[in-house]
C-alpha cells in the first residue's frame, strides 16, 4: 500500500544494541576494527575500502565495481572460480562484492558455526584473487548486460539521469556501476592493477556483527592485515550541492506514467545541522506523502527525503499522470512548511518514529553491519549508530524549520516520460504555481 | 523441527479447539467468533509487531472485482469510525512511532504495524477500527483509485511486470484475475463504496482471518488484550472459502510462445511458465518443488554450469510459488542478448534433462537441504518479519505446514523431485514468452527459433 522506495533512498540509518555485550572497537595493524556482538547465529562481516566515486575518473567509472565483481567471481590462487563458490555452496554462505558512491565493500555473511570454513575463502579473495582471463570476460558481460537491464528499470533510468545531470562535473556524477562503453574498454591487468591500488590499510575498516571472541578476531585479522599495504593517508572528501536556479531535463520514454525527480541541498552528515536534517527529512516525506496521494490523488509514490553521503542532497520524487499539478502541490507545500516551520507536535512524533526504526534496523546483523559501517563512514563516528535517541532528544521544532528553511531551495529536475503532458516553466520559474484553483490542495 | 507445546499459564487462556503444531515461542488461540490469535514471543528488540492477514486477495476476484482486493487494502488506511480521515490515520500512525504497510498478493491481504513495545493495546485498538469499522466515502475513493491504477502503471512501466502479464493471461486463460492482484484499470477505476461493502461482509470476518502478534510481548497479556478488543467481532454464519468456492483452474492445453516489443526492454527477458503442485492436492510437490529449486541454484547444478558459467546468461532462476490454488512454476532468464539463441537453446536442453536419473547428484540433494537448514536460521533472525511469515504461510497452506516444512524438506528423496518434475514440466504444456525491443528484435530476430 505505502510506496517505500529504498533502491536508491540512502535513508538515515541508526541502531540500537539491544544485545548484552556491548559494541566496541580496536585497532589492528593501523585498521580499526569494529565488533558487535549480536546473541543470535549468524555472522556478518565488512570490509569497507572507502572513496567510492572519488576514486577514479569518469571514464574508468566501474572499475572498482568490477573489480570487487572479480574478487568472488574469478576465483583466487586456491580456488578457481567453481571451487571458491561450490565450498560457499557448501555451507550456504555468501561472500559478496559491492561498490557505492562513498565506498566499497566486502561482504561474508555465514552461520556462525561455519565461520571457521568460510574466514579463509573470504581471506583468499580479498588477498590473492586470480582474476581469471575468462572468468573476467564473463563478468564483463554481465556487467554491461546488467547495464541494459538498470536502464529498463524505469527508476533505476530515472535516478542515473537525475545523478547526471544534478551533479556534472562532480564526483556524483559518476557511477560506481559504469558506462557499457567504459566497461568494454576495461582490460583485466587495468583492473588488476586497480584493486591493488585500492587495497591499502589506509583505506580500510571493517566492522563484525556476530558473537565471535575478541582473541580470535585479533589473530585472524593481524594476520589478515599484515598482508595488505599501509598506502598514503586517506579521507574522504565532502561536497556540496546547492542548484543555483531551478532548471528542468526530460527525456521521453514510453512509460505508462511519468517519472520525476528534483535535487536540492541538504547538509553534511558530521555537522550540527544533520539531526534536525534526520528529522525534517521524514516529516517532509509525511507531509508530501499526504498533499500528493491523500488529499490530491496524484500519485501511488510520492516521496522526499535527505541523503547524506559524502555529497549530501534533498529529493523530490513522484511518479504521476499530472505533472503540472503534482509540481504546483509540492512547491506549495515547500513554501507552506517554510512559512509555518514544522509543528512541535510532529516534531515529537518523529522522534519516537526514530526509536522504532532505530530497533527495527537492529533486527538482522546484516542491516546492523551497514548502519555502523554507514555511520563510520558518513559521521565519522560508528558510535552514532547506538545514540540516536540522545542525539535527537535536544533537537527543538525551530531547529528542524531552520535546516529545512536553509537547504531545500532550487531544485535541478528531471523527467522521463510523455512530454507532451508537461510545462517545464512549472518546475523553473522563481514564483511557485497556483494549484489549479477547481483541485484544491490545502 | 520439534514439537513445542504452551506452557501451562499460557494453555489455560486457551479454547478448547484443536491445536495446530507450531514452533518453539509461538502460541496460538482461537477466540469464539473464529478469529485465530498466535502470538510470538521474541525479545531481541524492544518491539511489537501486530499483523491481521485475511483470506483474500485475486483468487477471490472474478472479472467485475479484479483488482478490488488491492484497492480495499487501500481504503484500510483511509478513514473509520474513530479516525474519520486519513489525515487523522496517518497522524495516529506518528503518535505510535509506527512502521506500517498493507499487501495484496493472489492468496492474502495483509495489513502490519511495527511500533515500541509499549504501544502493544494502543495500537490493537487502532488495527480493530481499521478493520472492522472502515468508512467509505465516494470522494475517498475518487481520490485513492488514480493512487492504485498508478500502482498499476508504475508496473506497466516496468519491462519484467509487462512479461509477467502477458504471460500469466495465457497460463490462466479465463481465470487470469484470479492470478492478478493489479486487476483491471476499468474495474479500478469505476469501484464504488457499495463493492468495498461487499468485499467487507464476505470476507473481513473473523473466522477468515488471523491475528498474529509478535515480538517483545507477554503472551498472556497480548491474548487477553486480543480476546478484549477482538472478542466481539461478528463471525460470517458460514465459512467464506466454503461460501464461496474458486472455480478449478484448467490446465494449460498447449504450448504457447509470443515475443512481445517494449521500447523500454534495454535487454531481453524470457519467462517460462508451467502450472505446478498446490497445497490442496500435491503437499509434498510443494516441497520437493522448492528443494529442486533450490539445487538449481547451487554453483555446481547443471542448470548454472550450463547457464551461467557458460556466459549464455546474466541470470537464471527456477521458482516455484507454493500456493493453495495451483502454483506457477517460472523458469527467468536474462540471455545476453549476443548469445540469445544460444542460451534459450540450452535452456530448452536442460528443462528436457531436469526429469533425468543424473540431473543432480545425490552430494547436491545433501548440499540444498544443509542449505536449507541454514536458510530456516536466517528466516528467524528478523522478529517483525515473523508475522508475515506466518500468515503467508496460513493463507497458501496451513500452520502445519508451516511448522512442519523444514522437517519435511529434509525427507524429500531424489524421487520425489522426479515425480515433481516429470508431473508437472517435462513434457508439460508451457507458456514462453520474450520481451525485447524493436531494434534487438530486428538484429537478433529471435521469432525464427523462439516458437513452438
Amino acid at each position: 500500500m505505502k510506496n517505500i522506495i529504498i533502491c536508491f533512498c540512502l535513508l538515515m540509518v541508526f541502531a540500537a544494541n539491544a544485545q548484552d555485550k556491548k559494541a566496541y572497537d580496536m585497532t589492528i595493524n593501523g585498521v580499526k576494527v569494529i565488533v558487535v556482538p549480536s546473541g543470535n547465529e549468524i555472522v556478518q562481516m565488512a570490509l569497507v575500502i572507502k572513496g567510492g566515486v572519488q576514486n577514479y575518473p569518469a571514464n574508468k567509472a566501474g572499475i572498482e565495481r568490477l573489480a570487487m565483481t572479480a574478487l568472488t567471481e574469478c576465483g583466487t590462487l586456491k580456488d578457481d572460480k567453481n571451487n571458491f563458490k561450490d565450498k560457499l555452496d557448501e555451507v550456504d554462505a555468501k561472500v559478496y562484492g559491492s561498490a557505492g558512491k562513498d565506498a566499497s565493500y566486502l561482504q561474508l555473511n555465514c552461520i556462525k558455526s561455519d565461520f571457521e570454513k568460510v574466514w579463509p575463502l573470504y581471506v583468499d579473495a580479498l588477498l590473492t584473487p586470480r582474476f581469471d582471463a575468462k572468468e573476467f570476460a564473463r563478468i564483463k558481460e554481465e556487467a554491461i548486460n546488467s547495464l541494459r537491464s538498470m536502464e529498463s528499470n524505469p527508476d533505476a533510468s530515472l535516478q542515473r539521469m537525475a545523478m547526471q545531470v544534478a551533479f556534472k562535473g562532480m564526483d556524483y556524477a559518476k557511477f560506481s556501476s559504469g558506462t557499457i562503453e567504459n566497461i568494454q574498454k576495461l582490460t583485466l591487468q587495468e583492473t588488476k592493477d586497480y584493486y591493488k591500488s585500492l587495497l591499502t590499510r589506509s583505506r580500510i575498516f571493517m566492522v563484525l556483527v556476530g558473537d565471535i571472541s575478541k582473541e580470535d578476531l585479533q589473530k585472524k585479522i593481524t594476520a589478515l592485515t599484515t598482508k595488505i599495504p599501509q598506502g598514503k593517508p586517506f579521507a574522504l572528501k565532502r561536497a556540496s550541492y546547492v542548484p543555483q536556479t531551478n532548471s528542468f531535463v526530460a527525456k521521453p520514454k514510453e512509460n505508462a506514467t511519468n517519472y520525476i525527480m528534483g535535487i536540492s541541498a541538504a547538509p553534511q552528515a558530521n555537522s550540527k545541522e544533520y539531526y534536525p536534517a534526520a528529522l525534517a527529512s521524514e516529516m517532509f516525506y509525511n507531509k508530501m506523502f499526504l498533499e500528493v496521494r491523500t488529499n490530491n490523488g496524484l500519485s501511488y509514490a510520492p516521496a522526499a527525503y535527505m541523503t547524506f553521503g559524502a555529497t549530501p542532497y534533498s529529493v523530490m520524487y513522484v511518479t504521476t499522470k499530472d505533472p503540472d499539478k503534482y509540481v504546483a502541490v509540492a512547491r506549495n507545500l515547500v513554501d507552506k512548511i517554510k512559512k509555518d516551520g514544522f509543528p512541535a507536535d510532529d516534531v515529537k512524533n518523529m522522534k519516537n518514529t526514530y526509536a522504532t526504526y532505530q530497533y527495527y534496523d537492529n533486527e538482522t546483523n546484516a542491516s546492523l553491519c551497514y548502519v555502523v559501517a554507514n555511520n563510520e563512514l558518513s559521521q565519522g563516528d560508528w558510535h552514532k549508530a547506538f545514540t540516536l535517541k540522545e542525539d535527537l532528544q535536544p533537537v527543538t521544532p525551530s531547529d528542524v524549520s531552520k535546516v529545512f528553511n536553509k537547504y531545500v531551495g532550487n531544485f535541478t529536475w528531471v523527467y522521463q516520460g510523455d512530454t507532451t503532458k508537461v510545462t517545464p516553466k512549472l518546475f523553473t520559474q522563481k514564483e511557485t504555481p497556483p494549484v489549479p484553483k477547481d483541485k484544491k490542495a490545502f | 523441527m520439534k514439537r513445542f507445546f504452551l506452557s501451562l499459564a499460557v494453555a489455560a487462556v486457551l479454547s478448547s479447539a484443536a491445536q495446530p503444531r507450531l514452533p518453539k515461542d509461538y502460541y496460538w488461540q482461537k477466540l469464539a467468533n473464529g478469529l485465530q490469535v498466535v502470538v510470538i514471543e521474541n525479545h531481541k528488540v524492544p518491539l511489537a509487531t501486530i499483523e491481521i492477514a485475511v483470506k483474500n486477495g485475486a483468487y477471490t476476484e472474478g472479472p467485475e472485482y479484479s483488482g478490488l482486493s488491492h484497492l480495499f487494502e487501500h481504503m484500510f488506511f483511509k478513514a473509520n469510525k474513530d479516525y474519520p480521515d486519513q489525515e487523522k490515520f496517518l497522524k495516529r500512525t506518528q503518535e505510535l512511532g509506527a512502521i506500517w504497510n498493507g499487501t495484496t498478493g493472489t492468496e492474502r491481504v495483509n495489513y502490519f504495524f511495527t511500533f515500541d513495545r509499549d504501544s502493544l493495546l494502543g495500537g490493537l485498538k487502532f488495527m480493530n477500527a481499521a478493520i472492522r469499522y472502515p468508512i467509505y466515502r465516494e470522494e475517498d475513493m475518487q481520490k485513492e483509485r488514480p493512487v492504485v491504477d498508478g500502482e498499476f502503471q508504475r508496473g506497466e512501466s516496468d519491462p519484467g511486470f509487462q512479461l509477467w502479464i502477458e504471460s500469466n493471461k495465457k497460463v490462466w486463460g479465463d481465470l487470469f484475475t484470479r492470478k492478478n492482484p493489479i486487476g483491471d484499470h476499468d474495474i479500478i477505476n469505476t469501484a464504488t463504496p457499495e463493492k468495498m461493502m461487499v468485499i467487507k461482509d464476505k470476507y473481513y470476518v473473523p473466522n477468515n482471518s488471523l491475528l498474529v502478534i509478535c515480538g517483545d510481548v507477554n503472551p498472556q497479556q497480548a491474548f487477553t488484550y486480543a480476546k478484549n478488543i477482538f472478542g466481539d467481532w461478528k463471525p460470517a454464519d458460514a465459512d467464506p472459502q466454503v461460501k464461496y468456492p474458486v472455480p478449478d483452474f484448467q490446465p494449460i492445453s498447449k504450448t504457447d510462445y509470443f515475443i512481445k516489443e517494449s521500447s523500454i526492454a534495454q535487454t531481453p527477458m524470457i519467462m517460462l511458465t508451467w502450472q505446478g503442485p498446490d497445497f490442496r492436492s500435491d503437499s509434498v510437490g510443494t516441497i520437493a518443488a522448492d528443494v529442486f529449486s533450490k539445487i538449481l541454484s547451487l554453483n555446481s547444478s547443471k542448470w548454472q554450469q550450463a547457464l551461467i558459467d557458460k556466459g549464455l546468461a546474466t541470470s537464471a532462476s527456477v521458482s516455484y510459488q507454493t500456493s493453495k490454488y495451483v502454483g506457477p512454476i517460472e523458469i527467468n532468464i536474462m540471455p545476453v542478448p549476443e548469445k540469445m539463441k544460444e542460451c534459450y537453446q540450452e535452456v530448452m536442453n536442460q528443462v528436457s534433462q531436469f526429469g533425468n536419473d543424473d540431473y543432480f547428484t545425490d552430494a547436491e540433494l545433501t548440499k540444498a537441504k544443509e542449505g536449507l537448514k541454514r536458510q530456516q536460521i536466517r528466516q528467524s533472525e528478523k522478529p517483525s518479519s515473523l508475522a508475515s511469515q506466518l500468515t503467508f504461510w496460513w493463507c497458501a497452506t496451513s500452520l502445519d505446514y508451516f511448522t512442519d516444512y523444514f522437517p519435511a524438506m529434509n525427507k524429500v528423496t531424489k524421487q520425489d523431485i522426479q515425480n515433481y518434475v516429470t508431473k508437472y514440466i517435462v513434457g508439460k504444456p508451457y507458456v514462453a514468452g520474450m520481451i525485447i525491443n524493436a531494434q534487438m528484435n530486428k538484429q537478433y530476430n529471435p521469432g525464427e527459433y523462439f516458437k513452438n
